[in-house]
């Protein structure tokens, strides 16, 4: 394995390279060239595709984007070249299991395949949204207190002791830990102390991800979250996350969120970016497993088709030739109280749960406000386990998308759907769904068994 | 070649985001005697109008937007002395000298690249100064460039604030009603543009450009 000393030295030392030259001529032109050379193509009636010679073309065309760019440093717009052996040797290298949180709340984390015999694993929260401090434990409670529900995630503080939460200020460490301190006391309360997290979601430099490695904060059996930069690049801010984890011992989780429409283009070029993201991420994030989060260049949201697309592409890609550890991010473009909600939730699911993937969520109404809420985490783990349990094929897992997207597809508007905030669809006290919210949910559980699905 | 033939090879290489093509034909058309600002209107900007509806109608991608406003960039390096030489003291000038920037602690461009890119395509002149810049930076470089408008991106909520801080400086510094402010974001909304006091927001880098041109034309 690549010394992580040996990264900084080559982003101080490799090829200097205009940003948007590394943009434009590295990252757009090598992707559109493989596009073509690897005959490329969507279909948006095949969100789902069992075409075995396509997920191959995929990875081969990631895997020489990969080799041909590496990476490359904005904090010294260098490049950080990176060797073909050291690739492979990354691949090698991919943990296939990772042990997160301590005790009878241990879970494995695993590199699924496809048709795997093990079920998906559920991080329940909504990532990074911002959630007023008000009702951020309860927030978090209504996910960690879901029996299906085997990790813990959260939004983000933007308020603490009603200041405001700004980046990069001595307040980011105070919000991270306080973030942390009310996770610690939700897992307690809910009876689940040793549950996993992925935390440190107020951390949005550096600042307080560094502070909260501590016991009583994030413990070396959590993880953290190591960025990133569209596409390809990290900067020295974000290497600092993945050397802090070094010798504490916190498992990183590497998060390159594909931009669908940006640099690799279209869908296709997307899948491309997004398979080399992983491959470049075994190296200069230290990766212990990957975060699937392409997100919609204008919809943001994970239950479009063209990013549905890419989720399968990728996470297929890597369950057939090599499988790592992936945890896809579930982010519908609905909020809570919305039946919309629940149906993103649903196509999310049986796409993540064919295509090797495990699942977090859901950063409801896009991730942008708090109108979230453990209801639909609940139906997200339900329909993924239901997908597993009937050995859905891919060409079923297909069918049932394109039966969910005209229930949905009407909300990608400039205005969405974004619903309503948390505590205006659970009781804060008892932490349940308010009637109409639970109504709906049952409903929509009805209408997804007559469709034949056995949640 | 007749006038309306260097026009399409204009028109083509900036939507194909060719510079070099584009450089050629705008030499081409000068050296037939082309009109300038025919140049500039009828084969540039109608060129850099049908990229930006592609890019809406998802046809484009943020690629194509680059390599157009690099056509267009080349281009405009070959018209230009010829526009300043004939139209010189008319009304040919640039729209107006804008600064982008993603405002200091966030590290996201895609989205102010596009705006960026549009605004370029649609004639303005814009300076952008890349990410995580500091606000005293922004406001000394409009000073500078003696821009009107000021457009700021912010994704990450805990870096929306920054925004603020920069119009509470230029009103400290007795500014404020030289520059036109926009801001963009993920979570940036109506509410937050009358919180801070900015002039105006847009939902995507389309409205942007017509935002900035209802604001600049007032």
């Amino acid at each position: 394995m690549l010394n992580y000393l040996e990264i900084l030295d080559r982003a101080n030392t490799g090829p200097y390279l205009a940003e948007e030259n590394w943009d434009l001529e590295k990252v757009a032109m090598t992707t559109k060239k493989l596009v073509k050379k690897y005959k490329l193509e969507w279909n948006k009636e095949e969100l789902v595709t069992d075409d075995a010679s396509l997920s191959e073309a995929i990875y081969n065309a990631g895997y020489e984007l990969a080799v041909t760019l590496g990476s490359y440093s904005r904090t010294t717009e260098r490049v950080i070249e990176i060797s073909q052996d050291e690739i492979d040797g990354g691949i090698r290298n991919m943990p296939q299991n990772v042990v997160m949180g301590e005790g009878k709340d241990a879970r494995t984390l695993y590199a699924r395949h496809l048709n795997d015999e093990r079920a998906p694993l559920f991080f329940g929260g909504s990532p990074g949204t911002p959630v007023p401090e008000r009702f951020f434990l309860a927030n978090v409670m209504s996910y960690m207190q879901e029996p299906l529900i085997d990790l813990a995630t959260c939004g983000t503080l933007v308020e603490v002791d009603g200041r405001e939460v700004r980046t990069g200020n001595p307040i980011e460490i105070v919000s991270t830990r306080r973030e942390l301190h009310y996770m610690r006391q939700g897992l307690k309360r809910v009876g689940r102390a040793g549950m996993g997290m992925l935390a440190a979601q107020s951390s949005v430099s550096e600042l307080g991800d560094l502070a909260a490695a501590h016991p009583d904060y994030l413990r070396p059996c959590d993880s953290h979250l190591v960025p990133m930069l569209n596409e390809l690049k990290m900067d020295h801010r974000n290497i600092s996350r993945a050397v802090n984890s070094l010798e504490y011992g916190m498992v990183n989780a590497s998060l390159p969120c594909v931009i669908v429409g940006g640099l690799g283009g279209g869908p296709t070029g997307s899948a491309v970016v997004n398979v080399a993201s992983y491959l470049i991420a075994n190296i200069t994030c230290l990766a212990d497993y990957h975060i699937l989060h392409p997100i919609h260049m204008r919809h943001i949201a994970t239950s479009t088709r063209d990013v549905l697309w890419v989720i399968n592409a990728t996470g297929q890609a890597f369950a057939r030739h090599a499988p790592t550890i992936i945890v896809a991010d579930i982010y519908p473009k609905s909020g809570a109280g919305t039946k919309e909600l629940l149906y993103e939730t649903a196509a999310n699911a049986i796409v993540n749960a064919v295509s090797g993937n495990h699942l977090e969520g859901c950063g409801s109404a896009d991730g942008n406000a708090p109108n979230c809420s453990g209801l639909e985490a609940r139906l997200m783990a339900e329909v993924a386990l239901a997908t597993h349990r009937m050995k859905m094929s891919l060409k079923d897992a297909n069918d049932y998308v394109l039966k969910l997207l005209p229930k949905y597809e009407h909300v990608f508007t400039q205005d969405g759907n974004p619903g309503k905030p948390f505590d205006e669809v659970y009781d804060l006290q008892k932490l349940q769904p308010l009637d109409f919210w639970q109504k709906m949910y049952e409903e929509v559980k009805t209408e997804l068994k007559e469709m034949g699905l056995k949640v | 070649m007749p006038e309306n033939q260097h026009i399409q090879a204009i028109i083509e290489a900036v939507i194909e985001g060719e510079a070099e093509d584009a450089a050629e034909a705008t030499l081409s058309a000068l050296d037939s005697n082309t009109d300038p600002l025919v140049i500039l209107n009828e084969g540039l900007m109608i060129g850099a109008d049908e990229v930006g509806k592609r890019f809406e109608r998802g046809e484009y991608f943020l690629p194509e937007l680059m390599l157009a406003g690099r056509a267009l960039k080349a281009a405009m390096e070959v018209v230009k002395p010829s526009l300043l030489k004939k139209y010189e003291g008319t009304d040919t000038k640039v729209k107006a000298r804008v600064v982008s920037a993603t405002v200091q602690t966030d590290i996201h461009d895609i989205g102010k690249n596009i705006v960026s890119s549009m605004l370029t395509a649609a004639g303005y002149e814009v300076t952008d100064m890349g990410v995580d810049v500091p606000i005293k930076s922004i406001i000394d470089k409009a000073e500078e460039i003696g821009a009107q408008v000021i457009c700021l991106s912010a994704l990450l909520t805990t870096s929306m604030p920054f925004m603020r801080d920069l119009i509470e400086i230029l009103k400290a510094r007795g500014i404020r009603e030289k520059y036109i402010v926009l801001v963009g974001g993920a979570s940036v909304n109506e509410t937050w543009v009358n919180h801070i006091g900015a002039d105006g927001t847009a939902r995507n880098a389309a409205d942007a450009v017509k935002v900035v041109h209802t604001l600049v034309s007032a």
